[in-house]
């Protein structure tokens, strides 16, 4: 009777070809008609190659292992002594805990630290949104000039780049050739008008147009850009005078609560406004301006105010964005300080400001007809 | 990297590693090496960390090169990276970290390492079974069977280890060791339910 351990040494002769050939034979012929020792043989087979393999597993591990060593061996080498000159670097245990702390944990902190950073931009930019969208009285400040074409041209960028507080508006009137459209009003009866320094700003010529249609040709002689002034004359044969103006000058500061009014080409035709003075400082206490209750649009920059006496007081120049009827306008003290200054300087034009008012006293569709002929559409063309 | 040692490709690193050349394996080993450590030290594991990763992929390559079963259908280094990053996901997903995604640098396939990997861990469980099959089989079968089928030595030189009188003698407690490791490793084996 053979014992299983005796059936394993025979297997063991089998599988390493150690039989003889009729012995062999004869255990292949038993195996192929005796299942349970088919399956004995199948056990073996399975727990020597476990074995074996096992043993392989261990020592492929033992020659990884080696290899490893070896490697880490050759990299403490050049450490060492590749590169004499080197200082060792010694951490301390914390250092060496917070290194491998950071080395674990940096992508998270990364994470971390963007969703914070995202986070306090968005409230940033959100609030500064919500306070431009929401609070009345900030940065918003839009000049009158009227955009006559919508399509802005690169200098036209420019210009909006310099001004960055201010926010020009653009309104398309595709009737009125030119690229912009201002007021001027004239200023001397020899020619000589103002209108606001931005609604010809950048300009290669510049035309006018008062309300008989009639165009002559203008250009600038002189420009305040802080107080947003231009004087114009007009240069053009067919000029003749603007004939008596009904109005002057005043060169003193207009009260508070005075009535104003102006007209202005907002559109193609003239347009009256009227309203009170409303604060002696301009957007953000500047003092060279009034804030007068005029609703104004594009296109006013530039045209006369006046009070009921028929006095200049100011020269239209901006409103503040977002808030009803808050225009600014030139207080006319520096227009006539600038008339004064041009006069004594040297070759100097002579300005004869008009002297005799000719509107005091009068209703105002009186006052306005006597106005209308001396208020004029100024048209801008720039390449 | 290797100094001064010569390059080989894929092809011949395979015929080395097949005839069993150890060289071969240590240049394989040397060549691949960096990849890994750089995933792993990439996505929040150290460097010792890395090399045990890296260990054991090259053990699944290698296994399944000696069985004969290996079918690379990509360069060996994919073939490893996509290994070392299958048992990287693993052994982040067991410390809780795993974040969901991987940064990988290299590009990564299907390459077959996921079934050759399931081959592997199946195979990591036999070997367990067996090791501790071996541990309650005591003495003195274990250092004879251990010596025999794991540390590779030759039946006279356990003879004289043992103390037998001759070489018959200890193949004859070899192969019954062999009948009562079987009873233990297949009883553990049969109780295990299959994954």
């Amino acid at each position: 009777m053979m014992t299983e351990a005796d059936y394993y040494a025979f297997f063991d002769d089998y599988l390493n070809n150690r039989l003889e050939e009729p012995v062999r034979q004869n255990l292949e012929r038993r195996l192929a008609a005796d299942p349970v020792l088919a399956e004995r043989l199948a056990d073996y087979q399975r727990l020597t190659g476990t074995l074996t393999a096992y043993g392989q597993r261990l020592r492929l591990s033992d020659k990884l292992r080696a290899i490893q060593a070896e490697i880490d061996a050759e990299e403490e080498e050049v450490v060492e002594t590749g590169r004499p000159e080197m200082p060792v670097m010694r951490i301390s245990r914390t250092e060496q805990w917070l290194r491998e702390f950071w080395h674990g944990h940096r992508a998270t902190m990364a994470v971390a630290a963007s969703a914070a950073v995202i986070a306090v931009f968005a409230t940033l930019l959100g609030l500064q949104l919500w306070n431009t969208s929401n609070q009345p009285g900030s940065a918003g400040y839009a000049k009158l000039r009227l955009e006559v074409n919508q399509l802005k041209n690169a200098r036209a960028k420019d210009r909006r780049a310099i001004n960055q507080v201010i926010n020009q508006l653009g309104v398309a009137a595709p009737a009125v050739q030119g690229k912009f459209s201002g007021t001027g009003f004239a200023l001397t009866s020899d020619g000589y008008l103002v209108t606001s320094y931005h609604v010809i700003q950048g300009a290669d010529s510049v035309l006018i147009e008062g309300r008989d249609k009639q165009r002559f040709r203008a250009e600038a002689v002189f420009s305040d850009v802080a107080r947003d002034l231009t004087i114009l004359k007009v240069n053009d044969r067919h000029f003749q005078g603007f004939g008596r103006l009904p109005y002057t000058v005043k060169r003193t500061q207009a009260d508070l609560g005075e009535k104003v009014y102006t007209l202005g080409y907002p559109r193609e035709d003239q347009v009256y406004n009227d309203g009170s003075l409303s604060a002696r400082s301009g957007f953000q206490g500047d003092t060279g301006f009034y804030q007068i209750s005029i609703p104004v649009n594009p296109g006013n920059s530039g045209g006369p105010v006046l009070d009921d006496r028929g006095n200049l007081i100011g020269v239209i120049s901006g409103r503040e964005m977002d808030v009803q009827s808050a225009a600014f306008a030139t207080k006319s003290s520096y227009l006539a300080r600038l008339v004064d200054s041009l006069s004594a300087a040297p070759n100097p034009h002579t300005y004869n400001l008009p002297k005799q008012n000719q509107l005091a006293g009068q209703t105002r569709p009186q006052q306005i007809r006597k106005l209308q002929d001396f208020v004029f559409v100024v048209k801008v063309f720039s390449k | 990297m290797g100094k001064g040692q010569p390059s080989y490709t894929d092809e011949e690193l395979l015929a080395g590693i097949r005839r069993g050349d150890d060289r071969a394996l240590a240049h394989m080993y040397r060549q691949y090496l960096p990849t890994v450590i750089h995933l792993v030290t990439q996505n929040s594991g150290t460097e010792d960390e890395a090399k045990d990763i890296y260990q054991e992929g090259v053990m699944v390559f290698y296994e399944k090169i000696r069985e004969g079963t290996l079918e690379l259908s990509c360069q060996i280094k994919t073939y490893l990276y996509a290994v070392c990053r299958r048992l990287w996901l693993k052994r982040l997903a067991e410390k809780g970290r795993y974040g969901g995604r991987l940064d990988d640098h290299e590009p990564y396939l299907e390459t077959g390492a996921e079934a050759d990997l399931a081959d592997a861990e199946e195979r990591d469980r036999q070997f367990a079974l067996m090791s501790e099959a071996l541990v309650r089989l005591g003495e003195p079968c274990r250092s004879l069977l251990e010596g025999f089928y794991l540390l590779d030595k030759s039946m006279q030189q356990l003879t004289a280890e043992h103390g037998y009188t001759n070489a018959d003698n200890a193949k004859n407690q070899k192969y019954k060791c062999l009948v009562r490791l079987k009873k233990l490793f297949f009883t553990q084996y049969k109780e295990e339910p299959l994954p």
